[in-house]
């Protein structure tokens, strides 16, 4: 997702202002003149001024062209990045009910599949992959992954 | 010596020993593989740590970071991809040496160079560390405070981007360590009601997220790299001890500028390539061969990048700052593992230091002949198409992030954070000063606000120490030197036009 810097600026100026209103809205400890709200408002500052500045193309001129890399591609073929955060959405929402193993294996094919594997790797990787992870995170590591509607073998 | 003895034993256990030989293929093969990073693998490998004997975990930390380091130069040289961000300044050279039929030398040098690198940054940490930590057991949190910020400030100085944006990622990332109720008045913070938020942002989750699933959303819309073909290699030692010979002082310049670059907070491996091979072109007699496939840049950053591996955990367990970004993880491991960095780590646990040196020394040895198999073997493993890797390096993070702290609200923030880290870079933000933010954001605050009730609010106390003093003007020159350069060049480009 490339930006411009007038919009990435903009919005770090307002995150910033954001940050220095919600810091200065902290209760005061008593007795202290110093309390929860100096650390906030001080980044909030900080990030308003470096916000405006990036906006104003400041510091351009010290950053590394970037490489032409390739071919370029459309707008929607970019939100292909999203698959990976989408991915891990899924596993928040659904492994405790499909269980690590179901969820694992739809998530290490949908992975293949939209990196451009043939079936016949995204089909036994998918099968493989999760009984792998569950071996040593499971069985080794002793981490309490869902079992869900299709328990682990062993 | 009692120490020492005893840190022979820790290192010897059965655990530490598979540890180091696991994380030294893991490191190996994850190195090699393009597009994923030597910080990537030390990432994916902490929910791992988690269930290990403290040394072990320190030793899969050490050994993987530092194989990943050597075999990015593996693709570099022979696809002319490098494996690992490290490894990219010396990339064109080390295609052109393939090119003229001399991978073998050029990959030879590289684990030569990278393991004599690692063992003279080895030293430099044993040397260092415990004199610069008599001299911090003096240190006040005015110090404190100074050393985290010139940390910070130091991040974005060698970042190679805006110094502006650079500042703006580390601000972001003490704004997401704000996140929580640690803090010194203990009170909630930017937590929207969500309880998850209470306990402020892990930083694996964050490390996990900026630097891993970033990588597998970038490979989502870039091209898959060619294949390497099949290749049979001659002998990888061949010739390396007369290069030593040859180039003795652009190796030991190499190995002193990667341990000034790793003791930097925040400037690792790669910035000490890219150095260290602009200074070998600069300073070398042959200087017109550099590019055309020549071994002396080779030598000079492959002994860079590795030497500041080691040294980059000098800062690292002395204050708890970060060297570069592995070591922004390994301070995560060692407080998990009850080695909590600072001063007293010296004399307290000195067996487990001790045990520290020697994994590294080990780690540096045993590079050369698996780094060896490593290579002859780099036809076979290179050819894994990314579909095969991508796929479960997403289900690693999944399931490493719910892994340290059997929370299903960390995969979420994984996903969050390599969102956050793809953004950036994208738009030329620098992720390393976002992690360092999130690492040292506690420490830089708690430090602040304990001086601020010290002082009474008076700024006066925190320049008044000769420490924080000298500190503090290196903090502001830190700060202020970009703008120096920026005015330095308006005037000569104007009197230039005129």
């Amino acid at each position: 997702m490339q930006l411009s810097d007038r919009i990435s600026g903009l919005f770090l100026a307002g995150l910033g202002l954001a940050a220095a209103w919600g810091g200065s809205r902290l209760p005061a400890v008593p007795g202290q003149d110093v309390g929860p709200a100096a650390f906030p408002m001080l980044i909030g500052g900080g990030l308003i001024i470096c916000g405006v500045m990036i906006a104003f193309g400041i510091g351009h001129s010290f950053e590394v062209p970037e490489e032409e890399g390739g071919e370029r591609h459309s707008a929607v073929y970019g939100l292909r990045a999203l698959v990976p955060p989408g991915l891990l959405l899924f596993y928040a929402l659904a492994v405790d009910r499909l269980g690590f193993m179901l969820t694992a294996a739809v998530i290490v094919a949908t992975a293949a599949f939209a990196l451009g594997a043939k079936p016949k790797l995204a089909v036994p990787l998918a099968i493989g992959a999760p009984i792998f992870v569950h071996a040593v995170f499971a069985k080794l590591l002793r981490v309490p992954l869902a079992d869900g509607i299709l328990p682990a073998f062993w | 010596m009692h120490d020492m003895i005893e840190a022979v034993y820790l290192v010897a256990a059965w655990d530490v020993l598979i540890a180091i030989m696991a994380s030294a293929v893991y490191g190996l093969v994850v190195g090699s593989l393009p597009g994923l990073s030597a910080t990537m693998a030390t990432a994916l490998l902490v929910p791992v740590t988690f269930y290990l004997s403290p040394i072990a975990a320190i030793a899969t930390i050490i050994t993987a970071s530092a194989m990943a380091i050597f075999s990015g130069d593996i693709p570099g040289c022979l696809l002319r991809i490098p494996g690992t961000p490290a490894s990219a300044a010396y990339t064109d050279e080390a295609y052109a040496m393939t090119r003229k039929g001399q991978a073998e030398l050029a990959l030879g040098a590289g684990l030569w160079f990278s393991a004599i690198g690692g063992i003279v940054g080895t030293i430099s940490l044993v040397v260092m560390a415990p004199m610069l930590a008599e001299m911090a057991l003096s240190f006040s949190t005015y110090e404190y405070f100074w050393l985290a910020f010139l940390g910070l400030m130091c991040a974005t100085l060698v970042a190679r981007s805006s110094p502006i944006k650079a500042i703006a990622s580390m601000l972001l990332g003490l704004l997401f360590a704000c996140i929580g109720m640690e803090n010194p008045a203990g009170t909630p913070r930017f937590v929207f009601g969500i309880t998850d938020l209470l306990g402020g942002i892990e930083p694996i989750p964050a490390l996990v997220g900026v630097f891993a699933v970033s990588e597998v959303m970038r490979a989502m819309v870039t091209p898959e790299p060619p294949k390497l073909p099949d290749r049979k290699f001659g002998s990888i030692l061949k010739g390396q001890w007369g290069l030593t010979k040859k180039y003795q002082w652009p190796m030991w310049r190499g190995n002193i500028v990667g341990i000034i670059i790793g003791v930097l907070p925040g400037a690792g491996a790669d910035m000490a390539a890219w150095v260290s091979y602009a200074m070998s072109k600069k300073w070398s007699k042959e200087p017109e061969k550099f590019g055309t496939g020549h071994v002396e840049g080779l030598v000079e950053a492959g002994a860079s990048n590795n030497a500041s591996l080691a040294s980059g955990w000098v800062p690292a367990l002395l204050f708890g700052i970060p060297g570069d970004t592995i070591t922004a993880i390994a301070i995560g491991v060692l407080y998990m593992k009850g080695l909590n960095p600072g001063p007293t780590l010296f004399t307290e646990r000195a067996s487990s230091m001790y045990a520290l040196y020697i994994i590294f020394v080990l780690a540096n040895i045993i590079m050369i002949p698996l780094g060896i198999l490593m290579i002859r073997m780099a036809s076979k493993i290179l050819r894994a198409p990314r579909s095969s890797v991508m796929p479960v390096i997403i289900l690693l993070c999944a399931v490493g992030a719910f892994a340290t702290g059997a929370n299903l609200f960390s995969v979420l923030a994984v996903g969050f954070f390599g969102c956050v880290g793809y953004v950036m870079e994208r738009n030329g933000y620098p992720v390393a000063a976002l992690v360092l933010g999130i690492v040292m954001g506690s420490m830089v605050e708690q430090n602040f606000i304990t001086s601020l009730i010290k002082s009474d609010g008076n700024p006066l106390p925190f320049v008044e120490r000769p420490v924080s003093t000298v500190l503090a003007s290196l903090t502001l020159g830190a700060l202020l030197w970009p703008a120096g350069v920026w005015l330095f060049n308006r005037v000569q480009r104007g009197r230039a036009a005129a």
